[in-house]
């Protein structure tokens, strides 16, 4: 060990020297949704700290369509060279390897770090008349309850399934375009349920019941977390990140971590990011490389509980 | 509200807000001439721009591209045969036969006025009675979208001018395109041949551009060997005289209502909705046979509903945080970005804010009437380029935008093997519409019968028990019925008592 870090040092020296000047050029960043998504805006938010840090460019390029598949697995085959980076969300990159025969998996991609994690929680319509999730199993046991959300295999899908299997309840499914789309069934006194992040259950309007989280939320302090209502320690989030192809030098990889690490802990980008109702959170490479590969895990082990796994 | 008017128009009377409002109006009206970009792509483009500037000026220049870049898309469909956006498909059929024969300005002329007014009327509209439309709109669940959805279907019978069974080919052609891709009920990926572009799906924009901008310029090229251009007539814009108007007040009005309602139904979208108000406008006049020969009614009708349907469009997005299409999802992201969140909470807790949103939408209408019309002169100079040079630049721009959306090279194919399509369709007189109408409506047609027949489950009978649907279902019964001609006798006898009670 004594030898051992000074040596490691002595390489990552050397090997830093040889690409002393990354980045030399701009930077293209694919974006597997279209432009003024959730996932672009969430991305172009960071774009101008990452620029002023790098001091080259970050060209976005948006590849849409197919959950984020097409361009994540255009992004899979890129050059590794730091110059072709990709932001992505949890469900392209951990859920619909699962879902459908796709080119890449969780060995395609190097993590980076992640900017943004939004805590999901359970929400019905304020005029529903239901105030807890007690009041909400109390219902669906005794006839039927639908929830809305994005189509089957999305994370909110995933998500009203994880919460009606831990109380041992069902809910009918009924798909739609969005959280939006749905939101506005359960407004509507059509749909019941939505299990989306809590900035967007705010902004519909909706009445969140329990968030799938560790601790209270300062968006919505008065609503309590899973865990002290007396449920299972569910934890589902969506969060977003930025990835290289595997195979990028170490290097680069760092170089980019740390650009990274201040770009999301400047006020001005918190305070963006906040405005726009999504919560900003920092995870090394380190810490996101483990978090990625034990989210891939366990989505794979849910996919496979709701029968949705090939 | 009333009290935050003065505070808002100072606020817009800065040096700053002014020049965005002006830079987002020429530039939204371009990006809505060029085919391909649309008021998405416009208002991605800007959205870096905005973020260093002041809430004001960024939320200005964002909704005058909003609303002016709908307006330019009638320009290039008016002068070349080609939408510049999916809004303005509707536009060719009456503006580019009345430039053909020479009346190209008076055209420009019905269409800027015609988009001012849906543009003012849907304004209205969102200003008195936002709140209330909002939960009129929850009203439409499943159910009711369906009825709405088959209702709008029927417009492919007007839009088929005498050539009805090739007109309902054409649409189940549409429909059925609108399967390619993730089904959205299961996830599942269809028709998609293995292929990993394909099972993205195809979007509407590369479609319009092959069906009406590729096969154009190939018919162009096959069939009228010798080109004549048309006469241009002395100016670019020329307003009808009054007389002409006045007949065609009910016609803008109508198609004013039914973009701003079909606009505040999320989900409809505003290519259905102008569509509709076609077929209205067609249905209830008294020269039917006009329309698609340069009747300006059909002009009308689709540049009024199209400019209604975005300030219809903003209804759900700013009183429910609920974005209605492509453009106003961007709108909502980049409002969200300068402290402006739509959504429930907007109008009780940022009246002030909602009250400039309101008078900068009301400025960017007026910049768009006075900056359309004198720009018209210099848009209908492209109509003195030759043919041989415009179509060639056309196609370019065209590609490119098709590209431009999603980075997916099918859309190139989907480009060049539906220009290759429509070009043999038309060669054998199959209307392009009905294919465009197909196809928006195919996904929400689809989705929402599931979705109903899930809440249902699985009897379709229920559906009868929603009472906004049977009205819709019932409309539709009797419109068919009377394609088949048997509301015709019914019509005719009462036309005969009208004209004998006139006598």
């Amino acid at each position: 060990m004594k030898y051992l870090l000074p040596g490691c040092a002595a390489i990552i020296l050397a090997a830093g020297s040889a690409f002393a000047e990354y980045p030399e050029k701009s930077i293209s960043v694919l974006v597997p949704f279209n432009a003024g998504s959730g996932p672009d805006s969430s991305f172009r938010m960071l774009q101008p700290e990452m620029e002023k840090l790098l001091g080259q460019p970050m060209v976005v390029l948006n590849v849409g369509g197919a959950g984020g598949t097409v361009g994540a697995s255009q992004f899979a085959a890129e050059p590794k060279e730091g110059y072709n980076l990709a932001f992505m969300p949890v469900g392209t990159t951990t859920t619909q390897p699962h879902l459908r025969k796709v080119s890449y998996d969780d060995t395609s991609f190097e993590p980076i770090c992640m900017t943004i994690q939004d805590p999901m929680g359970v929400s019905v319509s304020p005029d529903a008349g239901i105030d807890t999730i007690d009041a909400l199993v109390d219902k669906a046991k005794a006839g039927t309850v639908t929830s809305g959300g994005p189509p089957p295999g999305s994370l909110p899908h995933i998500g009203q399934a994880a919460v009606a299997a831990a109380y041992d309840i069902e809910f009918k499914y009924v798909p739609h375009e969005g959280g939006g789309a749905a939101a506005k069934s359960i407004l509507g006194g059509q749909v019941d349920v939505l299990v989306d992040p809590v900035g967007s259950i705010l902004n519909y309007g909706l009445k969140p019941l329990v968030v799938l989280n560790g601790e209270r939320l300062p968006a919505a302090p008065d609503v309590p977390t899973i865990d002290e209502v007396g449920g299972k320690p569910l934890r589902y989030s969506i969060w977003f990140g930025l990835f290289a192809p595997a195979g990028t030098p170490e290097d680069v990889l760092n170089k980019l971590d740390e650009a990274c690490k201040t770009a999301t802990s400047t006020e001005s980008y918190k305070a963006t990011v906040e405005k726009s109702g999504r919560t900003p959170r920092f995870m090394d490479r380190a810490e996101f490389s483990e978090f990625f590969k034990q989210q891939y895990k366990d989505n794979a082990s849910l996919l496979t509980a709701v029968g949705l796994k090939k | 509200m009333i009290e935050f008017i003065p505070s808002a128009f100072a606020a817009t009377f800065s040096v700053s807000v002014l020049l965005a409002l002006a830079a987002g109006t020429f530039a939204g009206i371009i990006i809505g001439a060029l085919p391909g970009l649309g008021t998405v792509l416009g208002l991605v483009m800007a959205l870096p721009f905005t973020y260093v500037m002041d809430p004001a000026t960024a939320i200005a220049l964002l909704l005058s591209i909003y609303v002016s870049s709908i307006y330019g898309g009638s320009i290039s469909a008016i002068l070349i045969n080609v939408p510049g956006t999916p809004q303005s498909a509707a536009s060719v059929f009456d503006g580019y036969p009345m430039a053909q024969r020479g009346d190209g300005a008076l055209a420009l002329g019905y269409a800027t006025v015609g988009s001012f007014i849906g543009g003012i009327f849907s304004l209205i509209v969102l200003v008195l009675i936002a709140p209330q439309l909002a939960k009129f709109a929850l009203q439409f669940g499943p159910i009711e979208t369906f009825a709405l959805i088959v209702f709008a279907l029927t417009t492919i019978a007007w839009v088929s001018s005498g050539e009805m069974l090739k007109g309902l080919l054409s649409a189940t052609i549409g429909l059925f395109l609108a399967l390619i891709g993730p089904d959205a009920m299961t996830g599942q990926i269809r028709f998609n041949f293995d292929s990993l572009f394909l099972s993205a799906g195809l979007t509407v924009i590369p479609l319009l551009i092959g069906f009406f901008a590729v096969s154009e310029i190939l018919y162009q090229a096959a069939v009228l060997k010798d080109v004549k251009l048309p006469a241009v007539t002395s100016g670019g814009f020329k307003l009808a005289p009054w007389s002409e108007w006045k007949p065609r007040i009910m016609v803008i009005l109508r198609s004013c209502g039914i973009g701003s309602f079909i606009g505040v139904l999320p989900g409809t979208g505003a290519t259905a909705a102008v569509f509709v108000s076609y077929a209205d406008a067609k249905r209830r006049s008294p020269n039917p046979e006009d329309f698609g020969k340069g009747e300006p009614s059909g002009l009308l009708a689709s540049e009024a509903s199209n400019n209604a349907v975005s300030g219809g469009a903003m209804v759900p997005m700013m009183a429910l945080g609920i974005p209605g299409d492509g453009g106003t999802v961007v709108l909502m992201g980049a409002l969200t970005i300068h402290n402006v969140i739509p959504g429930v909470r907007l109008f009780s807790q940022q009246p002030d804010l909602v009250t400039l949103i309101f008078v900068l939408l009301f400025l960017s209408n007026i910049l768009m009437l006075f900056i359309g019309g004198f720009g018209a002169n210099l848009f209908s100079r492209m109509l003195r380029i030759p043919t041989t040079l415009l179509m060639p630049l056309v196609f370019m721009m065209s590609v490119v935008g098709a590209y431009a959306i999603r980075s997916n090279p099918v859309d190139l194919f989907v480009v060049v093997i539906f220009g290759v399509v429509g070009f043999l369709l038309r060669l054998n007189r199959f209307p392009p519409a009905p294919i465009i109408i197909g196809f928006v409506l195919g996904a929400p047609l689809e989705m929402s019968l599931r979705q109903g027949l899930i809440l249902t489950d699985m009897n379709f009978l229920a559906f009868f028990a929603s009472p906004i649907a049977l009205i819709l279902f019932c409309i539709t019964g009797l419109i068919i019925l009377n394609l088949f001609g048997l509301g015709n006798a019914i019509s005719k006898r009462f036309r005969r008592k009208e004209t004998q009670s006139n006598n």
